[in-house]
């Protein structure tokens, strides 16, 4: 099904407690579909999307220049027996979705968890995240308030979205979220200055080379 | 990491989806060559070509004259070559079209991510597989020894190498071809991390005749056509290395057998008696310091102008010549051995330990003379006086171009590797002298 006609290749990764419905929320940004049958993930799968994106900020060169970008989403295993499969592939991803369930307080608190995996896990100490709360839809269950999530992605300057993929609202807004992201770090990665002039160190430029860039406080 | 700890039946499920992966991985690698084919390309027709005077006003990249007055074109902050205003892009914060097309390419093809994670796991000598492959990878090697008997069918082994000649690099290989790869690899004992090393081997075992003593032993239990088949192959294999042989032992000047040695001792016996300013540098430094990084290289044959045309990328991870200071003034010096009138050498780039070249050198000489030879890249480091220090080298068996119909190969990240062990003394003998 795919082809090679795209202009970048983007790894993003669900992650987040068993249940939570990263599978469901996948499936609902890919096809536009939802099953409501909860079947466990595996350990590991990917589903694909092909999108066009546009540069939102046009500074400098890059104005409104519309590129096809090919995504790849990988999906993870919620469970515990699969953690240390489901870790092992958060270094090759570019962008995160962490996502847990708005009708559950658990799922929640296990954000901070995953966080920190995330740290030392992923390719970078402060990876692009994007913090997402499913099941929206389920009003009359709902066990974690707009407030308490926000505050927590704020706390880790991350974007906070509550989305559904029962009805696909917010769905699409936070995987582009994370997509410009992506984008945006990747511009910034190339464009920082190779090394230091006065004595090119690698190790001091991880630490300083980057002020402007956000942090996770947790 | 393995997947022991899943039933079966999982474990099917994640190869399937690793699979899959596989499967947007080839195309993903597809697409990065072709676009450095291209980048190589645009290298190609601007860099700065080893044939021109140096000192020559011209802008590095399209090769018009600039003036003194107007139009005296300025330097590149990428790659510090002088530049006319038609070669920029971007306005106050420009750069010439290659350095540009270089940090394109670096954005596209997903390679800012592996520096960046790079970084982090800096101690994993696998940073360029991901995970999935290296599962995969694993797992594929279990299931063919069991299912896969040990000897190959001679004939599709013959067209394996076949078409690897052809190929030799670049191109996407089939699934049987990579079945075929990985049984192959699982027999010499070597266990190499990619692709990319897989070819390394290839390249390194076929001129040194281990392939055909390879077949040899695998093929034992065939029947006697397919022994004599297996014969002729090795026939023609082993022809020109034997050619080759005396030809090395014309040079040698120590008794020992293997050919890396031999024809680094004499590379050093000759050094000393022709050039001096080599003198001054092959008396660098080679002791105590730990080689690390990469060079990016291309090396492509050029038919119409019947020659070599050898591209220096850069550099990558350097160590640092003077480790006190941490700083690093590299070069890159190329010699197409065992000519020693061939020496080649680029820009020192000032402070860095990721310097880029873009510099083109253009070697002439008949294809079918490549034959034996080999391209020697080493980075120095340019220190005060002068004090040359090794930063590791890269050995290039240049056969592969002799004789392909496609003169194009693309760009390659060669990791860079310390002298040979016995080379140190035979440096230190020359210096004593």
């Amino acid at each position: 099904m795919t082809d090679g006609d795209y202009d970048y290749l983007i790894k993003l990764l669900a992650l987040g407690d068993s249940g939570v419905g990263k599978t469901t929320f996948l499936y609902r940004y890919t096809d536009n579909k939802f099953n409501p049958k909860f079947i466990t993930t595996v350990g590991i799968d990917f589903r694909e999307k092909r999108v066009a994106y546009t540069a939102s900020n046009p500074n400098g060169t890059a104005t409104g220049k519309t590129f096809k970008v090919h995504l790849q989403l990988w999906d993870t295993a919620g469970q515990e027996r699969f953690r240390s499969l489901t870790t092992a592939f958060f270094r090759d991803a570019m962008g995160f979705l962490l996502m847990f369930d708005l009708t559950s307080q658990q799922s929640f608190l296990n954000v901070r968890n995953w966080m920190s995996q995330l740290q030392a896990n992923a390719y970078c100490e402060n990876p692009d995240i994007v913090l997402v709360g499913n099941k929206a839809d389920l009003a009359d269950q709902r066990e974690v308030q707009e407030k308490q999530a926000k505050e927590l992605a704020d706390k880790c300057g991350i974007p906070y979205f509550e989305t559904s993929a029962a009805t696909g609202a917010e769905v699409d807004k936070a995987v582009i979220t994370l997509l410009d992201l992506v984008m945006k770090r990747m511009e910034q990665c190339v464009d920082k200055p190779p090394a230091d002039p006065a004595n090119g160190n690698g190790a001091a430029k991880l630490g300083e080379g980057q002020p402007n860039e956000k942090r996770c406080a947790c | 990491m393995d997947l022991s700890f899943l039933h079966v039946l999982e474990r099917e499920r994640v190869l399937e989806v690793l699979q899959r992966d596989r499967n947007l991985r080839m195309i993903e690698e597809e697409r990065i060559r072709k676009m450095k084919c291209d980048l190589q390309e645009l290298r190609r027709k601007g860099a700065k070509s080893y044939a021109r005077q140096y000192g020559e006003r011209t802008c590095a990249r399209c090769q018009r004259p600039l003036g003194k007055l107007w139009n005296t074109g300025a330097v590149c902050r990428g790659c510090s070559h002088r530049i006319c205003n038609r070669c920029r892009v971007g306005v106050a914060d420009w750069k010439c079209t290659v350095c540009y097309a270089y940090r394109e390419v670096k954005i596209r093809s997903g390679e800012w991510f592996l520096e960046e994670r790079a970084k982090k796991f800096a101690a994993t000598t696998d940073k360029y597989e991901t995970i999935g492959e290296k599962l995969l990878k694993f797992y594929c090697v279990q299931r063919h020894i069991a299912v896969v008997p040990p000897t190959p069918p001679p004939h599709m082994e013959y067209e394996f190498r076949g078409r690897f000649r052809e190929l030799k690099n670049s191109k996407a290989f089939t699934q049987s071809m990579e079945d075929l790869m990985v049984c192959f690899r699982s027999h010499i004992k070597k266990f190499s991390n990619s692709q990319n090393d897989v070819r390394g081997d290839l390249l390194t075992v076929d001129p040194n005749g281990k392939a055909s003593c390879f077949r040899y032993s695998t093929q034992k239990s065939l029947s006697d056509t397919d022994i004599n088949k297996s014969c002729s192959l090795t026939k023609r294999e082993s022809l020109p290395n034997l050619f080759k042989k005396s030809k090395d032992s014309d040079h040698e000047s120590s008794s020992t057998g293997a050919e890396e040695e031999t024809s680094f001792s004499s590379e050093h016996s000759f050094d000393h008696r022709s050039s001096i300013s080599s003198i001054s540098t092959e008396c660098g430094i080679f002791e105590g310091i730990l080689v690390s990084g990469e060079m990016e290289l291309a090396v492509a044959y050029n038919s119409s102008g019947s020659c070599l045309e050898i591209t220096v990328g850069g550099c990558r991870n350097l160590t640092y010549g003077n480790s006190k200071k941490k700083k690093s003034h590299p070069y890159v010096k190329l010699y197409v051995l065992p000519d020693k009138n061939s020496k080649m050498k680029t820009s020192v780039k000032k402070n860095t330990t990721e310097p880029v070249y873009n510099e083109v050198f253009k070697y002439n000489i008949e294809r079918h003379l490549l034959f034996g030879k080999r391209l020697q890249a080493s980075v120095w480091h340019s220190g005060t006086l002068t004090k040359k220090v090794f930063l590791g080298e890269v050995l290039i068996p240049l056969d592969a171009w002799r004789q392909e119909n496609s003169s194009f190969q693309g760009f390659y990240w060669y990791p860079l590797c310390p002298k040979a062990e016995t080379l140190n003394g035979v440096t230190a003998e020359n210096n004593g002298h």
